[in-house]
């Protein structure tokens, strides 16, 4: 997926030579399976996959050695109840003597009810260890994509992310639901079967064993059918609802083009082939469990059959009956595990590939000279860019060649046309991204030589589009404590002269926030972002001004705002509007990537330039904002 | 393409499928009924082996050996039967619900977000499929084997019967029980992994936010309350999951010790036969899992009836623009006349459009300028009728389109909407999405040359899979001048008789916006060409020009005429000159810095 790597650029010719010798469908078809996650066939166990996954699973290791411990138990008692059977049987048929009949019918119900117990703790137990484990491998995902570059999140859609955290550590969770120890202990009792249908009689035993190695393959034919079906329903089933959710999202387009019988069509296809793998794992399903129901009855049947052949005793014969349907259970059980490890193993598999990514944010680089080295002058300076170059993808430069400087309490404007590269300053001094060349100071040390923390600490952002986390309004505003201080919230909102607008509004300032703060105005978001900063107080304040026009009202609160905000701080401002530029000290004027001028208003005016003329178009503009108004 | 609209109510579908549904439920007679036959035999068998008839007993047992097989061939039939009916019913309503979204127009859309149709058309469905699979063949067959089981029990023993029935209700009381709590359970369990999931994405989706105020810590602290809350509602379940076999197992045994304890006293005092007791017990274990069975179906009916009402609210939504039935005679030629066209979204709304009027000749050509919210987009939307277009106000080829079919109208005004959504799937497939089939030869030969005409050609190529990388939500990200540039390739391909534009070079730099507009005046001779932009150089390229404020038509003529009657049309003319020099002086500047650095 990485765009960064871009190939050397073949020739237009070449590539379209290259794209006519595979046939469209096919390829297009590729690719789409390969973009819906539909990995083929994966294999069921992995153990490198396993070894990475062991350091989450350790800590909770106990319930699993419990769980295998009683695996044995159970196993033992299942294998016990034909044996107390067939005792009561005989009990009744040969020495018909009631008291044993009812004393072993109650000794199956305790072996039973033991069993069940014992198999309920077993499987609780594995669960147990599962989910914990699985809830700290989602923590460590969580976490790690917090550590990542902010580049990284420049590439990725974050939909897949979110499925990483959720969906495919669940399928690795299958593992320990339903997975890999059970298939260990359908293997003990296949074993115990065996084991004891031999010693019961070895003679019906072989008879026995003739006729099982068909009802194994039976068993595993209609499992594998049924494997394939449930494959396909679960990857249809995705498409499905994809499908259908675009629909919904690109109503007017598919409207608008007229493509209803189109799209129609298409779902079709999908809801057909998820229709009939249905129909497919529907006539297994049945066919299995009346398979299991035929056995069991042809097995009273032949009771009759031994009883008339005076074969064993008729216990014995219940006893081995009763083998023969539980040898069933295992030999199905093992099939359907099949295709959960092996989903288990492909979301381990994604999981860990993301884990792979070593695009860590920011590290501290501790051996940098330190701050010793700094000139005195320079202490003064609450930031500083040297000779910075900057480009987002190769060959693409963003910045070149930017020096520039603020001394502490000094306010500083940006401007410059959209693409000028103003947010892209902003970022750097936070480290958010490294410069290709050149040197970032703060607080006169280089930013590499700051724990990440610490240097972000340095600063409060407004962006541009403020993003408000869903919450309360006061979460929103006291956003990096857990336990938000309320008075200083109020506090906060009052400075930026917010607190009546929010107080206003239904629930007060505990607002629920919607995702991505879509219940509040632009100008709304901005003086909660506003009185995010203030409430942080950091040293150095970066402000990107919102180009959205506000009404009059929202616009003084923001102008009054923004005075209280620079307040005793060192700004800079990338402005938009005319009255914040001309309150600054300073103006940078950014061109392609360039400082083209710098100075005061007045001094920039009189040199009549390009800031001059961007004034004048600003002037317009505000003009006519103020004509709509 | 007109076939007999699919029928969407509970009953008309049963009715399609009563085929299927009695056939199913003959079979489970049939499966019953050979079960009782078998029980029969097994008394008899029984009796006869005990009373030393051997040989009788062997045939016995040889004749009831067969009976199975035959049981199995009815019980997999009639599961097959139902249970298809039940696929095939949902493949069809789902079927019916797209057709039916398609027909709904903006007013519902506002009305019901499309996550809670997502839910109507997954968690519903399945709930009904489950009404019209599993409940019905499960009620069906539990009359059945009731009745089977309990005529052969009663003519055994009744005192008996009813001693090993006791722990029959409890036992479907308990699934009931357990169906209900497990139903809860795995919704509450759905909405915490949902919460996690939004949670999830919030934080990544502030992520420079997060950055910036090393909220790092703060985030991971909130994500484990979330995980935590996921934690405990997965172990509930696994506990649910976990307890419903041993509580159901050790029942069954409970009724066992029961049929043994009595059963077995019974045939020692003679009051039944060995035979009859071994009948019993058999005819016992059989009749566990219908019951239970039963407790699941008790609240899927319910679910299932309440599920079908939600579905309901979408399949008899009405839509809001039907079609017209006068078919032209001729073939459209592409004259669009707007007629003092007003409109509000809602009746208490304020006028977005206040008496628009407007006339394209045949292949002339117009642009439509203003600010933001002047109602440009509104009207674009109106004329192929995406939004209710009043009658009287529209006219194609001087026929109103609302007596038009919808399919002729869409077909003729092809509004390619500023918002540049693409689908999920390849570049091609995208702007070739007006075709039917884009995997030709030919095809994809005009899928390029329009890439090539809306100049995102270079950058498809650079693609890390070319015209067949995948974009859309969760595809290759683009962007935003990108996309629009490729949902400008798929309205150029589209080619209808009247192409409206709507600010299709928003976001591209002068070079593409000059190359892009040439095309534009390329296709304006080949059909008519409505152009929503703000940029006065698009603009001017057109024979005439409306400019639209506040719903109104402030100005209209030529570009010369309105730069001469000054006005917001100069206006935007003078800022946007002032902007191209500042691009040209800003570009020379940078040069100019750059040379002197180096």
């Amino acid at each position: 997926m990485s765009q960064a790597k871009i190939a050397p650029r073949p020739a237009i010719e070449e590539v379209l030579a290259d794209l006519s010798e595979t046939t469209p469908t096919r390829r297009t078809e590729e690719v789409l399976r390969e973009f819906h996650e539909e990995a083929d066939i994966v294999k069921a166990y992995d153990a490198r996959l396993v070894a990475r996954l062991w350091p989450f699973v350790r800590p909770h290791a106990r319930g699993l050695y419990l769980a295998l411990g009683l695996l044995f138990l159970t196993a033992a008692a299942s294998l016990v109840r034909p044996l107390i059977m067939r005792s009561i049987i005989d009990a009744g048929s040969i020495a018909r003597n009631p008291q044993a009949m009812v004393k072993g019918a109650w000794l199956l119900l305790a072996v039973v009810v033991v069993e069940q117990s014992l198999s309920f703790v077993q499987i609780y137990s594995m669960q147990m260890a599962g989910a914990r484990a699985m809830a700290d491998l989602r923590a460590h995902v969580f976490r790690f994509l917090h550590g990542l570059r902010l580049g990284f999140f420049d590439r990725q859609p974050i939909g897949r992310l979110v499925t990483r955290v959720t969906n495919d550590v669940d399928a690795v969770n299958e593992l320990f639901a339903s997975g890999a120890l059970n298939a260990v202990g359908d293997l003990v009792r296949l074993f115990g079967i065996v084991a004891m249908m031999l010693l019961l009689d070895w003679r019906l035993s072989l008879i026995a064993f003739a006729a099982l190695p068909p009802v194994a393959l039976f068993v595993n034919a209609i499992r594998h059918g049924s494997r394939k079906a449930y494959r396909d329903i679960r990857t249809k089933t995705a498409r499905l609802n994809a499908f259908l959710n675009e629909q919904v999202s690109g109503m007017a387009i598919v409207q608008a083009f007229g493509r209803e019988q189109a799209a129609s069509q298409e779902f079709d296809e999908t809801n057909r082939a998820y229709r009939d793998a249905n129909f497919r794992s529907i006539k297994f399903e049945a066919t299995l469990d009346a398979a299991i129901d035929m056995v069991s009855s042809m097995c009273v049947a032949l009771i009759l059959v031994a009883a008339g052949m005076r074969a064993s005793s008729i216990g014995t014969v219940v006893a081995f009956i009763a083998y023969i349907r539980q040898f069933f259970e295992p030999i199905s059980n093992l099939s359907q595990r099949y295709t959960l490890m092996q989903s288990a193993m492909s979301g381990a598999e994604r999981v860990f590939q993301l884990l792979d990514h070593t695009e860590t944010d920011a590290p501290a680089n501790l051996r940098m000279p330190g701050i010793e080295v700094v000139p005195v002058e320079e202490r003064e300076l609450a930031f500083q860019l040297d000779h910075v170059d900057f480009e987002y993808k190769p060959g693409v430069p963003v910045l070149h060649q930017i020096t520039l400087s603020a001394k502490r309490g000094e306010k500083i404007a940006i401007v410059g046309a959209t693409g000028s590269g103003k947010t892209t300053i902003a970022s750097l001094l936070l480290r958010l991204y490294e410069p290709t060349a050149g040197m970032v100071r703060v607080l006169g040390r280089d930013v590499q030589s700051y724990e990440r923390v610490q240097l972000r600490r340095q600063f409060a952002v407004v962006p541009q589009d403020v993003y408000l986390f869903p919450g309360t309004i006061v979460t929103n505003v006291a956003v990096g404590d857990v336990v938000p201080d309320r008075a200083k919230v109020e506090e906060a909102l009052a400075c930026v002269s917010g607190l009546d607008l929010f107080a206003r509004r239904e629930g007060g300032l505990d607002a629920k926030v919607d995702e991505r703060g879509a219940n509040f105005s632009a100008g709304e978001r901005q003086l909660i972002a506003f009185a995010r900063a203030l409430y942080k107080n950091p040293p150095i304040l970066i402000l990107d001004e919102a180009t959205a026009s506000v009404d009059s009202d929202t616009e003084s609160r923001l102008q009054r705002a923004l005075s209280v905000l620079m307040e005793g701080r060192t700004a800079l401002i990338i402005a938009h509007r005319l009255s914040t530029i001309r309150a600054v000290d300073r103006i940078v004027v950014l061109s392609n990537g360039h400082v083209v001028e710098q100075g005061s208003h007045d001094e920039l005016l009189a040199k009549n330039g390009l800031y001059a003329k961007l004034y004048r178009l600003k002037s317009t503009q505000d003009a006519e904002r103020s004509s709509v108004a | 393409m007109k076939d007999a609209p699919i029928p969407t109510g509970l009953l008309a579908q049963f009715r399609r499928h009563a085929k299927s549904y009695l056939l199913g439920t003959a079979l489970l007679a049939v499966y019953q009924t050979l079960t009782y036959a078998f029980d029969r035999g097994l008394w008899y068998g029984v009796d006869m082996a005990i009373g030393g008839h051997q040989k009788r007993a062997l045939t016995v047992g040889i004749l009831l050996a067969i009976v199975p097989v035959v049981a199995m061939g009815v019980r997999v039939l009639s599961r097959v039967l139902i249970f298809n009916g039940g696929r095939d019913i949902e493949y069809e309503l789902r079927h019916a619900l797209l057709d039916r979204l398609h027909l709904l127009g903006p007013a519902f859309y506002r009305k019901m977000p499309s996550g809670e149709i997502m839910s109507r058309a997954t968690n519903d469905l399945t709930q009904v499929r489950l009404l019209l699979g599993f409940s019905v063949l499960n009620s069906v067959n539990t009359v059945f084997a009731l009745a089977s089981a309990l005529t052969i029990a009663l003519s055994i023993s009744v005192k008996l019967t009813l001693a090993s029935l006791a722990t029959l209700p409890v036992l479907m009381l308990v699934t009931r029980r357990f169906s209900k709590s497990m139903f809860s359970l795995t919704r509450s369990n759905q909405a915490v992994l949902g919460q996690m999931s939004d949670r999830v994405q919030a934080s990544l989706a502030g992520m420079r936010v997060v950055k910036s105020f090393a909220l790092e810590d703060v985030e991971v602290a909130s994500f484990q309350k979330v995980n935590e809350a996921y934690l405990d509602r997965s172990l509930a379940l696994a506990r649910l999951r976990g307890s419903m076999m041993p509580v159901t197992q050790s029942l069954s045994a409970v009724g066992l010790v029961i049929v043994f304890w009595y059963g077995g006293h019974l045939v020692l005092v003679d009051e039944i036969t060995p035979g009859g007791f071994v009948a019993m017990f058999w005819a016992m274990q059989r009749l566990a899992w219908p019951l239970m069975a039963l407790g699941f179906v008790v609240g899927m009916i319910a679910r299932g009836r309440a599920a079908y009402t939600r579905l309901e609210e979408i399949f008899q939504a009405q839509p809001d623009v039907v079609d017209g039935s006068r078919r032209p005679e001729a073939p459209v030629r592409g004259e669009l006349e707007v007629r003092n066209l007003c409109f509000s979204y809602r009746d208490d709304a304020p006028l977005v459009l206040d008496g628009v009027s407007f006339r394209i000749p045949a292949r002339g050509s117009l642009a439509l300028v203003g600010r933001t919210g002047s109602g440009k987009s509104t009207l674009a939307s109106l004329l192929p009728r995406l939004l209710p277009a009043p009658r009287g106000t529209i006219f194609l080829d001087g026929i109103d389109v609302c007596d038009l079919p919808l399919e002729v109208v869409r077909q003729a005004i092809g509004y390619a909407q500023q918002d540049s959504f693409l689908f999920s799937t390849t570049v091609a497939r995208n702007i070739g999405f007006s075709l039917d089939d884009t995997d030709t030869p030919e095809a994809q030969q005009r899928i390029r040359s329009r890439a090539k005409d809306a100049q995102v050609l270079e950058e498809t190529l650079r693609l890390p899979d070319g015209f067949h990388t995948v974009v859309g939500e969760r595809g290759v990200q683009l962007s935003g001048g990108q996309k629009q540039r490729i949902a400008l390739a798929r309205a150029l391909m589209w080619q209808p008789k009247v192409l409206v534009l709507d600010d299709p070079i928003s976001a591209v730099d002068a070079r593409t916006e000059a190359a892009i507009l040439d095309t534009i005046q390329r296709e304006a001779e080949r059909r008519t060409i409505l152009l929503i932009t703000h940029r006065v150089a698009a603009a001017q390229r057109c024979d005439q020009i409306v400019v639209l404020d506040g719903g109104h038509v402030v100005a209209h003529g030529t570009h010369n005429e309105l730069l001469r009657q000054g006005g917001l049309y100069a206006r935007f003319a003078e800022e946007q000159r002032l902007e191209g020099e500042i691009v040209t002086l800003g570009e020379r500047e940078a040069a100019a810095a750059s040379a002197g650095a180096a």
